[in-house]
Order: structure tokens, then sequence, then C-alpha cells
């Protein structure tokens, strides 16, 4: 059982105050929604969290261990693995290779010993790119590289799994896919938070949402009471997506 | 952060203080000295901003840090000369066509005919395309102005000036100066209250906003490289007069390495910062030249003061943030070769090497046997460079570490281990290096490992523990009672040795290590997140690159027999690692091109001697660099391709590859039309944001300070 917590983080560009005392926590076993209007600093807590991005105030636990002094591939050795919403696969390798260079880094601090081959092919079938191994990750279309970082991130072997807008790029049926995994990933234990703008997948696949709004969580709940609340209502008027 | 700045400043004023006082020269630190050292400094220092000015407005509106800044600068000079000296035109017309008129128009046309189609490449590619023309303008100038032959420019009004403080300031460098001044200003007013001045700040601040506001970034580009290259001549013309024309690379390299260091101080953008770099940086080389003397082992320090300024101002800036992708226009398609056919590979290449040697006139085998060495050195690259990302100026420095402690411990007697030693030596060189440099990234540690690259073979290698001055005997080896002694002999071992370093290589190319640094390369943020520690990584990669040249090295000395520092200077190290990236960073078989490129030239030269022969030697390795801008990859895989379907059984691969192009060009195009509807009928998310960033082939620096 592990427990990731945001507590009162800011994170300020200059004069734009980004992240504004956010708090929320994300616990194994559940799929966590953050979803908000373009702007609202979803990424720049993922980056928060994944330690790219120091915040100007707050903190980062995971079971009560503060983050604050550890370093990004410190963060993802303590089972926190994310995906990137610009993409950021190594375009250079193949789809099997990406997922193995997480693979074999992993058993530097993995407590039990494995093949990272066998790893890699398995979780490449459980994404479903299997067909996609050999192929160079930069000739792929967005959607099948958003898998790859989805994949590549399952081989950390992570207790905390952050995916940033993970459908975008997908199809219908892909993205019902990717939903029902996200689901399946939770019941084995990990912890999800999802970043999405497809509101259909967000209400389907989260047990509870936080909804930010320049920077501050203006709502949460379950997600009948998120997509009946007035705050919510009038954050997303006038942007695109529907609720 | 702000603290580390502090002590590292503390540190170098206590170095300095410490330095001073054990050279002090003996002359009193009177108000008249101090005075004098203005009258020094200060038109100094106006050169020095002229030329980092340059270069700082060039880097800041287009991305493209200009290597060849100082080469225009030295072809102005020489263009000054032929006009006033050779030609006898007056002075003031002789400035003005070579500042006013050639210059902005050779800037314009470098502009159109190269920089534009570096907008978005890679950052190795854009610094040695530049570098290459720093050393393709160097090798023009050699050729029609003969260097044997005495060029020196006649100071503005000779022998005149006035008396300040018992020292007298020439017309010339109080011209130097105003011309300086003038142009603070006249910047200032460019730049604030011009169209164009306040276009070219607009793209600084925000190229994408800048060009949805219908600045053209082209237009803005041409002006800026116009500007810069004015500026360059101007700087060239007003040094030419203080330095020695024949010695056309210490021209090029008298206002390159201070603008460099001016222009950090300024962190590349701010104008009055550099201004600031400029008047320390002359200050310090006239407080050197009239208060300290160096002898000895420390002779050569007052020479390379800007290359120590500019070590030490880039290790100040704070640690930079982690990389993610580039969104690069170049697409690598360079397949990774399996250690099986590159053991086959490689073995065909060790008897087509020796089988050549036996081909070639004895002069031209030497010359291959060197290649051979150089294209060990090389390798050193292909980890570091070619995988990991990391830029790296200074291979040949640490061969001359491999070298000199080869010769230490064991290469004077030809002990084989020697050569262990060497590449021993070398590796925590390599590691310190990235200890201290390794918080940079691209430009930055490049523009480090310059520094150290120059510094290294100047002054490390001159110790009493390096070369002493002198040069050492090494001998080349018998081992197994077989004597190497012939060149040709020399070259089999050479060949061998490139070989199995060569296959160890791709046999780690292919292991997860090896998958770790491409992995590194292609995205640091990515990398971090899976666990990677990027800190540990690249010093690994560092100390293996160092040990590879530093084994390069006990094998060059070897071929030498004789070596002294010189046989390591940066200048030809320079040249390799352009030589390296032309062939292709990422293959062993780059290396193998970069050491034996000029051969064929100098064969030509045996069979036909003219000027321009000779002078292609160093004009073709500079203007091939322009290749890389169509083939990234390197020439070998454009070479490669080209013979692919000549093999049996890969005739289809030359259609497919045109397919890929043809399907590529018709998504940029589709890309291209969707840009203008962009933002009119919905708004912007950040894909089409990243789409307009893509398709204005934005820096990464900028595309990573929005996420
Ligand atoms: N490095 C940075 N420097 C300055 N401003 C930044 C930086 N990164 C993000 N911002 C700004 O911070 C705000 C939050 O950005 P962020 O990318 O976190 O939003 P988001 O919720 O992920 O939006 P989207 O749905 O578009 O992905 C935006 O206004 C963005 O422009
Ligand atoms: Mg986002």
């Amino acid at each position: 059982m592990s427990r990731l917590a945001v507590s009162d983080v800011s994170v300020r560009f200059g004069g734009l105050l980004a992240v504004d005392g956010a708090n929320f926590s994300v616990e194994s076993g559940s799929v966590i929604g953050l979803i908000g209007p373009n702007g609202a600093g979803k990424t720049t807590l993922f980056n928060v969290i994944t330690g790219l991005q120091t915040p100007s105030a707050g903190s980062v636990t995971l079971d009560d261990r503060d983050l604050r002094r550890a370093k990004p591939y410190k963060r993802a050795r303590l089972g926190i693995a994310r995906t990137f919403q610009r993409l950021e696969a190594f375009g250079s390798l193949t789809v099997r290779e990406n997922v193995l260079v997480a693979a074999e880094m992993r058993k530097r601090w993995a407590t039990t010993r494995y093949d990272a081959g066998i790893v890699a092919d398995k979780i490449l079938a459980r994404v479903g790119i299997t067909a996609l191994a050999e192929a160079r990750c930069e000739q792929l279309p967005t959607g099948s590289a958003r898998l790859v970082e989805l994949a590549r991130a399952l081989a950390v072997d992570p207790r905390i799994l952050l995916l940033d807008e993970p459908s975008s790029g997908l199809d219908e049926d892909e993205t019902d896919a990717l939903g029902a995994l996200l689901v399946a990933l939770a019941r084995d234990g990990l912890g999800v938070l999802l970043v999405e703008h497809d509101m259909p997948l967000v209400m389907t696949t989260c047990d509870y949402i936080h909804v930010l709004d320049f920077g501050r969580v203006i709502a949460q709940g379950t997600p009948t009471q998120v997509q009946t609340d007035a705050e919510v209502q009038r954050a997303y008027l006038g942007s695109k997506a529907t609720m | 952060m702000r603290s580390r700045q502090l002590v590292a400043g503390l540190v170098l004023a206590a170095a300095f203080v410490a330095v001073s006082i054990q050279n002090w020269a003996g002359n009193d630190l009177s108000l008249k000295a101090i005075e004098q050292l203005l009258v020094f400094a200060l038109p100094l220092a106006g050169i020095y901003a002229l030329a980092a000015t340059g270069l700082v407005v060039v880097y800041s509106t287009t991305g493209v840090f200009n290597f060849a800044q100082g080469a225009i600068g030295m072809l102005a000079a020489f263009v000054y000369w032929q006009l006033k000296v050779q030609w006898g035109w007056s002075t003031w017309i002789a400035v003005t066509v070579t500042v006013f008129v050639l210059a902005p128009l050779f800037g314009i046309l470098l502009e159109r005919a190269v920089m534009r189609h570096l907008a978005g490449q890679d950052l190795v590619i854009q610094l040695m395309v530049t570098v290459g023309l720093l050393l393709g303008f160097v090798g023009i100038a050699v050729t029609i102005w003969d260097p044997n032959v005495g060029h020196s420019v006649p100071a503005f009004f000779p022998e005149q000036g006035f008396q300040i403080a018992g020292v007298v300031l020439t017309w010339h460098r109080f011209i130097a100066l105003c011309v300086a001044l003038a142009l603070v200003v006249g910047l200032r007013f460019l730049l604030y209250s011009t169209r164009a001045g306040i276009a070219m700040r607009a793209v600084v601040d925000n190229r994408s906003l800048a060009a949805l506001n219908g600045v053209s970034a082209q237009q803005v580009s041409m002006f800026a490289w116009a500007l810069g290259s004015s500026l360059a001549a101007l700087a060239g013309v007003l040094i030419a007069n203080e330095t020695d024309m024949s010695a056309l690379g210490s021209l090029t390299l008298a206002t390159l390495v201070p603008a460099f260091a001016a222009a950090a101080v300024g962190r590349m953008r701010s104008l009055p910062l550099t201004y600031l770099g400029a008047l320390v940086l002359a200050l310090l080389q006239q407080f050197a030249s009239l208060f300290l003397s160096f002898g000895g082992r420390w002779a050569q320090v007052p020479n390379r003061i800007p290359e120590i300024m500019l070590f030490a101002v880039l290790l100040m800036r704070p640690a930079a943030n982690l990389r993610f992708a580039r969104l690069t226009a170049t697409r690598r398609h360079a397949r990774v070769a399996k250690p099986r056919s590159a053991a086959a590979g490689l073995v065909v290449l060790v008897f087509a090497i020796a089988l050549v040697g036996t081909l070639l006139s004895s002069a031209n085998l030497a010359r291959l046997d060197e290649g051979i060495g150089l294209a060990l050195v090389a390798l050193s690259l292909v980890p570091l460079t070619g995988w990991a990302g990391q830029v790296s100026f200074a291979p040949l420095a640490f061969a001359g570490v491999g070298a000199a402690a080869f010769a230490h411990w064991g290469g004077t007697q030809g002990h084989p281990w020697a050569l262990l030693f060497g590449a021993l030596a070398a590796a925590p060189v390599g590691a310190v290096l990235s200890l201290i440099a390794g918080r940079l990234q691209g430009l930055y540690l490049g523009l480090a490992t310059f520094a150290f690259a120059y510094f290294t073979g100047d002054v490390i290698l001159n110790q009493p523990f390096a070369f002493n001055g002198q040069s050492l005997t090494t001998p080349r080896p018998t081992w197994f009672g077989i004597s190497f002694n012939s060149d040709r002999a020399y070259l089999v071992l050479l060949s061998i040795a490139f070989a199995l370093v060569a296959f160890l290589l791709v046999a780690l190319r292919n292991s997860a290590w090896g998958r770790r640094l491409v992995a590194m390369r292609d995205s640091e943020a990515a990398a971090a997140t899976v666990g990677v520690n990027l800190f540990e990584t690249k010093i690994a990669v560092f100390a293996l690159s160092a040990a590879i040249a530093g084994l390069g090295g006990g094998f060059l000395a070897m071929f030498y027999g004789h070596t002294a520092s010189n046989a390591f200077d940066a200048l030809v190290g320079l040249a390799l690692v352009l030589q390296i990236v032309v062939g292709g960073v990422a293959l062993v078989t780059g290396a193998v091109f970069a050491g034996v490129f000029r051969l064929p030239i100098q064969i030509l030269q045996d069979h036909w001697d003219s000027k321009w022969i000779r002078g292609l030697q160093q004009i073709a390795p500079g203007f091939a660099a322009l290749g890389i801008i169509q083939s990234p990859d390197g020439a070998v895989v454009a070479i490669a391709d080209g013979f692919a379907p000549l093999i049996p059984g890969r005739t289809s691969e030359r259609a497919e590859r045109a397919k890929r192009t043809r399907e590529r060009r018709a998504a940029a195009r589709a890309r291209e039309a969707k840009i203008p509807q962009l933002g009119l009928t919905e708004p912007f998310t950040a894909e089409t944001i990243g789409e307009i960033e893509r398709r204005l082939g934005i820096a990464s620096e900028l595309a990573a300070g929005r996420r």
C-alpha cells in the first residue's frame, strides 16, 4: 500500500503562479483523475512530483517520506513513473529497446532477479504494442508513441504511475482498451494519476477526480459529483472540453 | 545556487591573488601604473566587445552559435590589407568597403546559403558547421594570402597619438575605443528604437509569438547575420594591427576566444554584461602583461587567459535543467551494427588498410599511419558524442595526456603496458572534467571542453610531469619478437588496435549501458524518470572516452617516435572532431573516415602540386561539414546508402528510402498548410503550439521552457 501526497505545492514562473497551493493524494489501487482547462498547471504538477521542477513552496511525500531532496532518478527508484504530454520516447531506439532501457535500469534497485528481455516482452504484450516492437520510436504516430511511454513507465515497476494525456492520438477503440488497462493496473495495486482531456475516459475509469483551475484544486469528488459541480462548469465554460 | 556562485567567486579571487603574488614582476602598483593599465586595456576591451556583440546578436536571435565569428574577422583583416596595402586605397574607403559593404553582404550570403538550414538542427551539427566554416575560411585565407609573405596592416595614423600617464595612446587604439563606445550607444538605439531592432528583441523573447505577430524570422535572421559579420569584421580590422597576421590561426582566435569569454559572462544574451566581460578580460590580460611575469612551465599562461576565464565563467553557471527531447528536424536512420557483422567488417577493414598501405608511396604510407592513429583517437567520440550526445572538443587533449603518461611509464623503453597506463591516466582526467563541467549542457559543455583543450595543450602538457616543453623519445615497439619499426608493420599494428577498440565499442553499443547512453541523448528528462543517474552516467562515459583517446595518444606517440606537446594542438583537435562528425560520429567507420579524410587530397597533391590543392587540405574538411546539414548521420552512411542499390538483395532499399522521403515531405506540407488555420477556429492547445514550434524549428531550450 503506497500513498503519494502533494501538500500545498506552489510553482511560480516569474509573475505567473502556475500552481497555487495544490493539495491531493494518490493511493495504490485507485485511478485518480486530475483534470482542468489548458494551462491549469497539471503538467507542471507532474514535473514537481517527478522532480523535474522545483516547487516554490510545498512538499511531495511518498509514504510519508519527503521527496524534496530526491533527484528525479531517485524518485523513479522509489516507485514513481510517468509519461509525458509532449512526447519523450527515446526516438532513435526501437519500441522494445525503449522498454528494455527501463527494465534493465531497474535491475540496479530491484530486489528480485529477472530477465529484462522477458519482462519487456510481457509489458509490450500487455500494452498491446508487440507488433511494433522493432519499429523506431521517432517513426511512430503520436498515439503509438504514447503507448510506448506507458510501457516504458510500467517497466520501472512503479507504485505510482503518472499519465499525462495518454489518450491523445488514440482512436476510440484504442482509448477504450487504454481505459480497461488502467482499471486493470489499479486492480493489480498500482496508484494511477491520470491527466486527461477526454472526459468520457476520465469519467469511466477514475475512482476520484481533482479539478484544477489556475493552479488551484477547485473541486474534487467522484465522477458524478464533479460532473454536476457548478465551479467546474464555470471553469470549463468556453473551453472546448465538454463535460 | 547563489551561495555556490559566491563560493566559486571567492575561490577564483583567492586564486587570482595567489597567482599574482607568486608571479609578481616587481613593478609598483602605483596610480600611474593603474592609469597605464587602463590606457592599454580599454581599447582592447572595445575590440573584444565588438566581436562578442556580434556573437551574442546572432546567437540570441537565430540560436546558432557562430564559431566562424573570429574567422570572418580574420578574412576581413586580409581583405582590408588587400584594399589598403596592396591596392593602395585610402584608409577610410578601405574600412568602409570592408566593414560596411562586404562584411554585411557576406553575412547575408552565409545566412541564405547555410545558416538558414541550421535552424532546428541537432546542436552537434549546428556547431560543427560553423567550426567547419572556421577551418574553411582559414584555409581560404592561407591559400590566397601566403602566410610566408609578411602581411601587416598599418595602424590608422601610424606613429601618432597622445600621452596619458606617461604612455602613448595611439590614435589607432583611441579609435578602437571610440568605435566600441559609439556601438554601445548605437546598438541600444537600434534595439530599442528601430523597427528592425524591436523585431529582433521580439524574436529573442518568444519566437513563435513574434512569428504570429507578423515578424519575419527570416528577415530578422538575415539582419542579425549582416550585423554580426560586420561587427566581426570591425573587430578583425582593428586587431590586425596588434597581432601577427602571418599566424592566421592566432589572428582568428585573437578575437574569437575573448568573444566567447565575454559572451559567456553575458549568458549569451545580455549586452551590458557582455561588455563587462570584455572589460574584465582585457584588464586581466593587461594586468598580467604589466605586472606579472610567468616563466618556465607556466610561460604559456598569459596567452591562455581568455580560455581560463571562459572556463571559470562557464563553471559558475547554475546547473542546467534536464534536457527534454529536442524537436529537431533531423531524423537518424543509421542501423546499429551487431557485434558479429561488425567483427567481420573490421577484419575486412584491417586487410583493406594493410593492402592500401602496400600501394602507397612512403610519404603517403606515413600519412596513413598517422591517419589511423588519429582515427583511434576519434573513436573516443563515438560513445561520448555519437551515443551520449555530449559535445566535446577535447579528444586530442586527452590523447596528449595519454601520450605523456605513456612516455613516462615505460613508453620510452617500449613496454607494451605503457599503452594501458596511458589510457588509465587519461580516464580520471576525463572523469574530473565531467565532474566539474558535467552540469553544463550542449553549447556550454562544448565551450568548456574547448577551453580545456587549449589550456591542456599549452599549459598542462608542458609541465614537468608531462612533456616539459621538450620532445620525448617514444620508439615503436618490438613485441613477441616482431619489430613494428617500419611504417608498414606499424600500420598493421595500428589497424588491429583500431579494430579491437572498434569491436569493443560495437559490443558496448549493443549492451544495456549502450542503450542507456542513447536514451540519455534522446531525452535526459525521460531517462531520469526511468531511474538513470545522469551525473554518474556522464562521468563514466567521459572517462571511457578519455581512456580511448589516451590509448590512441600512446599509439600516436609511437608513430611519431619523438613526441612533443604540439602534436596535440587544440586547432588540430578541432579539425579531428569536425572530421568524425562529417564522417558519422555515431559509427566506428566514421572514425576511419576522420582519420583518412585528407589522404586522397595529399595523394592528389603529390601528382599535381598547386597552391589550391595544398589549400584544399584545409578548405575541404571545412566545407565538407556543410554536407552534414543534408545527411546528419554522416558521410559514411550517405555513401553506404548510395552504394546499397549495387549490392544484390538491397536494391529495393533506395526505392523505399525515396518513398519515405516523399511521405515525409507530404506530411510536412500538410502540417505547414495547417498552421495558418491554427488559433483561428480553435484555441491553442499545447499540441498546436508544439506544432508551430516544430515548424519554426524552435531551439529546445525555448521549447523546454514552455513546459
Ligand atoms: N517552464 C515554464 N516557464 C514559464 N511558464 C511555464 C513553464 N511551464 C509552464 N508554464 C506555464 O504554466 C501554466 C501551467 O502550465 P501547464 O503546462 O502545467 O498546464 P497544463 O494544465 O498541463 O495545460 P495543458 O492542458 O495545456 O497541458 C501555463 O500558463 C504555462 O504557460
Ligand atoms: Mg499539460
